[in-house]
């Protein structure tokens, strides 16, 4: 009890810090003023305030020192301690620092007191923060800093108060609005690190307490309100050191400086990379969210700080001076990474969920008081969980669901059939597809990857690089994902919830949903799910001058998202726009708006230009030759023709019969009479129907095949299918009012005409699908098309013969292959077939091809492959032709060598001598024995390049459009296929992607912009 | 105005309609090349004199074993046989091959293309046998031969055969199954371009008991029709003929067997309902009383069978081999005259015969179970164009040195290859 009644007369000494503070300071000052625990002096440091802040303490009668505007925080409390009398007992002497913008609990200082008195080994001590506005808000209760500089409070973000961290806390340093400091301690370390103005010095000199060999505690039952009045820029940083006063570079400048004077020295290295890399990943993170100056800040501060060493130089010998013990002790309160990044996660997701989920706003009756007896007696009517199954979407998803597990039972594994590709083992395939400038495909192929390819990388990366099991989700599980993309589209039309989810359910089975399933579009299946995403945003197409900038780049985005799986959805939105552009000119020369006309063909004009500059160079390469436009990812497989096109079926292998009708062409014609907006909808579905019906009666030839397939139009038919649900959903919607009110008449027979026809299209093809569209040619299988030897040998070639069944017929048909199966991505880029290589085979299958083998092996192929072939007298023939020599014959197929073929790349000596040269898949690094010709016998590229010592070889075009080198010397060679210009266009394309994210992005708005009361 | 919308509409559909019919395209144009396979005529081995009928002068040939591979014209119809065998671009109208030991023995075959199967019901491998068996590789590639021989005493050989790329081989009867009299051999190419020809010569000492060219089937059946079988008509002179049946599966055979000829159709006495087992060449003697100079056999069996008849003559043997349904084509018989001979129940073939003076004889063969057509001298080629249904056919020839035989096949039916394209699409599974 002595000793307690000794240490009670701890003497206080009170030192407000003012600097334009006159918002907050009445409510600072009566703060002080009514403490249970009197402080012994108050001493009130103006800053050079220009506000009436000086006045304010006048009132008060609070003994005030004045300094310039430029003094710190740290060198005004420090002058202020300075001309602060002195005790004898100096332990029992404490400095009370307070901040202009911080109100102090009534009993503050009293529990500081209590705190301090009871802990001899504590030096600092810190009230718990609570924000200004909201008193519940959390801001501190003690602080550390993180590896990358951030200030580290260990709260979550927004935490609420309810007294889960109260107590007495260790901790690595207290913020100094309200901290209670020893002042013989606080003088012996020099005070506040006057390199640290503002900002930053409260974790400083809670380190240096700490490795003096003291403590520092946070007091829980002290409080106070913070209004963090130079942290959220409601005031401006006038401090001397601060460059261009700006507080967020000071702070990130003060954190760096902060963390490099205090670590231990092989600590600053990395410590360095991490403060870089930290502050580019923020710079960028601020330029998405178009905050050009914090990205700067960000840099600048590290660069402040490197340009300077000094002052980290002679800081850090400071506190080697006065470190006592191991610096070793702060370990524990800095925050591990693995913490860190955890909380970052855990903002990160925050974020994402509030911005998809917004917290709903309870809503609260004022005629509602419920008194607490009320409250007690009132049955609790919560919901049983049985009535989820009463929901209509809980049905049709389950109905859905139980109709995938019967269509899809062939494809539990890994899928390939129809348009779709085997799927490379990894994203990793994908990735290197799409970047590398060469691509090993038929005789090989310079052409530019198609950006689809980019965007299943992307996602396959998001499920571990796993490329398969994304293609076997994406597609069994595609109907549900289209029902869900649709119902957020008719939830915009109507609030009926059976009529939105059965017309999801319909835009699921739809015919073209069927057959893009079925036959493996992925391009058209990407279109069915962004569609109505588009459609949505598709409401503002007439105004489009009231669309924001941001979100005309969002959409713009979507769009070239949308145009890289289907190309034929450029060519509507073309048509869309020209219609439109002449609708918009008719109606200006009618009102005169100019301004209107012109932001609105801009606009326009943005949203077809922006997704055409973000696909280069694709977008150039499928312009020529024009016929490109109509080819859709994948293997070129027949559609159905216009025939079906006009019931909007897209046929094709796997699609529904004819005779299984549905009901939109019915649907868009009868909402073109319509007077409601349905018209406008039935309108747009009419010209796309049209459209499908006129390129559907064309065949193309592309995608690695020269025979002439009918243009798949399935984009096309899904965006005429969802017009015409939605005009169906506008008119059942409205009819129904309609139809309760009034007597029988013509619309009654009209709705239930239209219904009959949309149930038996429904039952019909859940029918079909579940019996004989279940056996379609997209389906799990092992199967492979080449012999696992012919891929052993790396990068040679083989000609695949084989029949397949292309529009109903049996084909003989052929390709070159590199020892494996066709991939994804590798149709599209496949190049056309040499003329002298397809007279070959001809000449092959009809006997007559003497020179055949010759023709083949000149062209570097090593192997003819007939696969499972029925037809013996094409084995008899080609076995009489010479210059194949049979290698095996197998069930799968009969494999023959083709006699004088050596390989990819040939060295012919300038006797005529041949020899194959090593090679991997593209490039080679081998050895030559002399002068003589090299042959590479891939496709003529001008990026094709030997090295020889440093020099390049003279290349040329031979007859057979191979590509030749000529070798003056023996001796080491390099050939390359340099992919500079592809590099070129890739990086072009990411900087345009970056640009138009982060023009999409939403855009950040600077502290001083935010409301304090959303700040708290 | 009132109905503006509906026309509006209408006109639109129609216009969409009109350009989507004109701008329909055909998906998928195939593409064929059609030619009929050259067919390959046997060699001449040693002792022997060959020579092939062709209907043409300007008929091309290459010769197996040369380093050409350039068919280049025969420049005459009678084309004399040295050694090799020779491929004849015969264009659709069957060379025969007419070959013969001066005044021992003679025998037929039509050049064919290669064939997949082939087999041969005839031949010894005795003391007495000179025959050969005769694989052809026309083709520039090496061929693997499969050959399996049974006898009487069961199955005898089964061996791997490589045959080099045009080249052939000539196999002794005598090394396939020693000692067995009664041999069956079935060919099967695995691979390669294949034509196979078996020769069966016997003597005896330095006397010659005859031979002939054994014409090959393609595959076993539960149904054998032999066209022609040659039949001495004097009681005196007249050999039994001898049924030599092979059941190639696992399980014995029920047969029967009925004669058809001029006198009509009836099942020899002990030739019904008769059981022969498998594995084993069998050996029926057949000797059915009738009028005419040659009847056909059909033999109906619960099994797939091979089965040929040989027919002793004087100094000459004949085998008759199994012939297929026929159907129309052409036969070249330059220098020859032989006897068409066709059963089936309702008999109606249309042939049209092309002679050297550039004219046409056309003659309708009508019929019921059998009926025959001579040809006349100076025909260069007989075209069977419109033959009935279930008819089959074979011919037979007498000569000073022997009489031979061979079925009514086509050398070479016309070959539709379609071309082939380039897609990508054959990568997928």
């Amino acid at each position: 009890m002595a000793e307690k009644a000794t240490k009670s007369a701890l003497h206080v000494s009170a030192i407000l810090v003012v600097h334009d503070g006159a918002r907050w300071l009445p409510e600072v000052v009566a703060s002080l003023m009514s403490q249970s625990r009197h402080f012994d002096d108050i001493l009130a440091v103006d800053t050079g305030s220009t506000d009436s802040s000086k006045k304010l303490l006048t009132t008060a009668r609070l003994s005030c020192l004045e300094l310039e505007r430029e003094v710190g925080f740290g060198d005004a409390v420090w002058i202020a301690t300075q001309s602060l009398e002195e005790n004898e007992n100096r332990e029992n002497e404490w400095l009370w620092i307070l901040h202009d913008d911080c109100v102090m609990a009534s009993d503050a200082l009293e529990q500081l007191i209590n705190a301090v008195e009871d802990r001899p080994q504590v030096v600092m001590a810190g009230p718990k923060i609570l924000g200004w506005h909201d008193r519940s808000h959390l801001l501190e209760i003690g602080i550390s800093i993180a590896s990358d500089g951030a200030r580290w409070t260990g709260l979550e973000q927004h935490e609420y108060d309810q007294g889960q961290r109260d107590g007495v806390h260790e901790v690595l340093a207290v913020s100094t609005a309200g901290a209670l400091i020893r002042r013989d301690v606080f003088e012996d370390l020099g005070g506040f690190d006057h390199n640290l103005s503002l900002f930053r010095d409260d974790v400083d000199f809670g380190w240096r307490v700490r490795v003096a060999g003291h403590s520092v505690i946070a007091v829980s039952e002290a409080k106070a309100f913070h209004a963090e009045a130079s942290a959220s820029e409601r005031r401006p940083i006038d401090v001397a050191n601060a460059f261009l006063h700006r507080p967020l570079l000071l702070d990130r400048r003060n954190a760096a400086y902060v963390l490099l004077a205090n670590s231990t020295w092989w600590m600053l290295p990395w410590l360095f990379l991490q403060l870089l890399g930290s502050s580019i990943a923020r710079s960028i993170a601020y330029l998405v969210a178009k905050l050009p100056g914090y990205a700067s800040d960000e840099i600048l501060a590290i660069i402040t700080l490197v340009i300077h060493p000094r002052e980290l130089i002679s800081a850090r010998k400071f506190r080697r001076k006065h470190r006592l013990i191991s610096a070793r002790v702060v370990k524990e309160f800095i925050p591990p990474r693995r913490k860190q990044i955890r909380q970052s996660i855990e903002r990160l997701f925050d974020s994402i969920r509030l911005a998809v989920l917004p917290v709903a706003r309870e809503k609260v009756s004022v005629d509602e008081v419920i008194t607490d007896d009320e409250d007690l007696l009132s049955p609790v009517d919560s919901p049983r969980w049985r009535s989820i199954f009463r929901k209509p979407k809980v049905i049709a998803g389950s109905i859905m669901m139980l109709v995938l597990l019967a269509w899809s039972r062939n494809r539990f594994g890994n899928l390939v059939g129809g348009s779709l590709p085997a799927t490379p083992s990894g994203a990793r395939d994908l990735w290197s597809t799409y970047f590398e400038s060469w691509h090993q495909v038929g005789m090989g192929s310079e052409s530019a990857a198609p950006p689809w390819i980019a965007v299943l990388a992307s996602l396959a990366t998001v499920l571990l690089g796993k490329a398969s099991l994304l293609i076997t989700l994406g597609i069994f599980f595609a109907p549900l994902f289209f029902m869900l993309s649709s119902y957020r589209a008719f939830s915009r039309i109507t609030p009926h919830e059976p009529l939105r989810v059965g017309a999801s359910f319909l835009y699921a089975i739809s015919p073209v949903s069927i057959a893009s399933i079925n036959s493996g579009r992925i391009g058209t299946l990407a279109v069915l799910l962004l569609l109505p995403f588009l459609a949505i945003a598709s409401s503002q197409w007439s105004s489009i001058e009231r669309v924001s900038w941001r979100k005309l780049f969002a959409y713009s985005l979507l769009l070239s998202v949308l145009f890289s799986f289907s190309t034929l959805s450029m060519i509507l939105l073309l048509s869309l726009t020209t219609v439109k552009v002449a609708l918009d000119y008719r109606e200006f020369l009618v009102d005169g708006e100019q301004s209107i006309f012109r932001i609105r063909i801009v606009k326009r004009l943005v949203l077809l230009l922006v997704p055409f500059l973000v696909l280069i160079p694709w977008s150039f390469k499928i312009l020529s030759p024009l016929s490109g436009i109509l080819l859709e990812p994948g293997i070129a497989t027949s559609g159905g023709g216009f025939r079906l096109a006009m019931i909007a079926n897209p046929g094709g292998a796997g699609s529904v019969p004819w005779w299984i009708v549905a009901p939109f062409t019915a649907l868009i014609i009868i909402g073109l009479f319509s007077r409601t907006r349905a018209k406008a909808v039935a309108e747009f579905g009419f010209g796309a129907l049209g459209l499908s019906v006129i390129l559907g009666s064309l065949t193309i030839t592309g995608n690695g095949s020269s025979t002439p397939t009918r243009v798949w139009v399935g984009s096309l038919i899904a965006c005429a299918t969802l017009a015409a649900i939605i005009t169906g959903v506008i008119i059942l919607d409205r009819l129904r009012e309609i139809l309760v009110v009034t007597n029988f008449h013509f619309r009654h027979m009209l709705a239930l005409s239209l219904t009959i026809a949309t149930v038996f299209y429904s039952i019909t093809s859940i029918f079909w699908v579940v019996t004989a569209g279940s056996d379609s040619p997209v389906r799990a299988t092992s199967q492979t098309v080449l012999p696992a030897f012919l891929g052993a040998e790396a990068g040679s070639k083989t000609v695949v013969l084989r029949e397949v069944n292309s529009n109903g017929r049996v084909n003989l048909q052929y390709y070159i292959t590199r020892g494996h199966d066709a991939f994804l991505g590798e149709p599209d880029l496949a190049p056309v077939e040499t003329e002298e290589i397809t007279k070959a085979v001809r000449e092959l299958v009809d006997g007559t091809g003497i020179s055949s083998s010759k023709t083949l092996a000149r062209f570097g192929i090593k192997y003819l492959f007939v696969k499972n072939s029925e037809n013996r007298e094409l084995i008899q023939t080609i076995d009489g032709l010479g210059g194949f020599a049979r290698a095996s014959s197998t069930s799968a197929g009969v494999v023959w060598r083709v006699s004088g073929a050596l390989g990819r790349l040939i060295y012919i000596s300038r006797s005529g001598d041949s020899f194959p040269l090593e090679s991997s898949d593209v490039g080679a690094r081998t050895n030559v024995p002399g002068p003589g010709t090299i042959l590479l016998t891939d496709t003529y590229s001008r990026s094709w390049q030997i090295f020889q010592n440093g020099v390049r070889l003279e290349r040329s075009q031979d007859r057979n459009g191979l590509t030749t080198f000529r070798v003056e010397e023996k001796g080491e060679i390099s050939l390359v296929h340099d992919g500079t210009i592809r590099r070129g266009f890739l990086s072009l394309q990411l900087v345009l992607i970056v640009l138009v994210l982060v023009l999409a992005a939403p855009s950040g708005r600077r502290k001083r912009e935010i409301s304090e009361k959303e700040l708290t | 105005m009132k109905f503006q919308r509906f026309f509006s509409v209408v006109a639109l559909t129609t216009v969409t309609l009109i350009l989507a019919n004109l701008l329909a395209g055909v998906a998928s144009k195939e593409q064929f090349s059609e030619n009929f396979p050259a067919v390959v005529c046997p060699p001449t081995l040693p002792g022997l004199t060959s020579q092939i009928s062709i209907q043409k002068r300007s008929v091309k040939f290459r010769t197996v074993g040369s380093n050409s591979s350039k068919f280049i014209p025969m420049r005459m119809t009678r084309f004399k046989v040295i050694k090799n065998p020779i491929l004849v671009d015969a264009q659709g109208i069957s060379p025969v091959v007419w070959q013969s030991k001066a005044g021992n023995w003679t025998g037929g075959t039509i050049c064919t293309a290669p064939v997949s199967n082939q087999w041969f019901v005839g031949g010894t491998s005795d003391v007495t046998t000179r025959g050969h068996l005769v694989l052809v590789n026309s083709g520039l590639s090496e061929s693997i031969i499969d050959i399996n021989v049974w006898s009487e005493n069961g199955p005898e050989l089964s061996k791997v055969f490589t045959v080099s790329d045009n080249s052939y081989i000539t196999l002794s009867l005598d090394a396939l199954a020693p000692g067995a009299t009664q041999i069956v051999i079935h060919v099967a190419p695995r691979s390669g371009r294949v034509n196979s020809f078996l020769i069966d010569e016997r003597g005896k000492g330095l006397r010659s008991l005859g031979g002939e060219m054994v014409n090959s089937s393609i595959e076993s059946s539960k149904d054998i029709f032999i066209p022609a079988i040659p039949r001495a008509v004097k009681i005196a002179s007249r050999i039994p003929q001898e049924l030599r049946v092979l059941v190639p599966g696992d399980s014995d055979a029920n047969f029967s067997v009925e004669v058809v000829s001029d006198d009509g159709k009836f099942t020899p006495v002990g030739l019904d309902e008769e059981t022969i087992k498998s594995g084993v060449v069998n050996t029926i003697s057949i000797d059915p009383d009738i009028s005419s100079t040659f009847y056909g056999l059909v033999i109906h069996s619960d099994q797939p069978i091979v089965a040929a008849v040989y027919s002793r003559g004087a100094k000459d043997f004949t085998w008759s081999t199994a012939a297929p349904k026929l159907s129309p084509f052409a036969l070249s018989v330059t220098g020859l005259n032989p006897t068409l001979i066709f059963t089936g129940d309702s008999i109606d073939v249309s042939i049209t015969a092309k002679l050297s003076s550039g004219k046409t004889i056309k003659r309708r063969i009508l019929g019921s179970d059998i009926g025959f057509w001579r040809v006349p001298d100076s025909v260069l080629s007989v075209s069977m164009t419109k033959v009935s249904k279930d008819t089959y056919g074979a011919a037979l020839l007498s000569s000073q040195s022997g009489t031979g035989y061979f079925p009514l096949i086509p050398g070479s039916t016309l070959t539709r290859s379609e071309v082939p394209s380039a897609n990508i699409r054959v990568l997928n599974p």
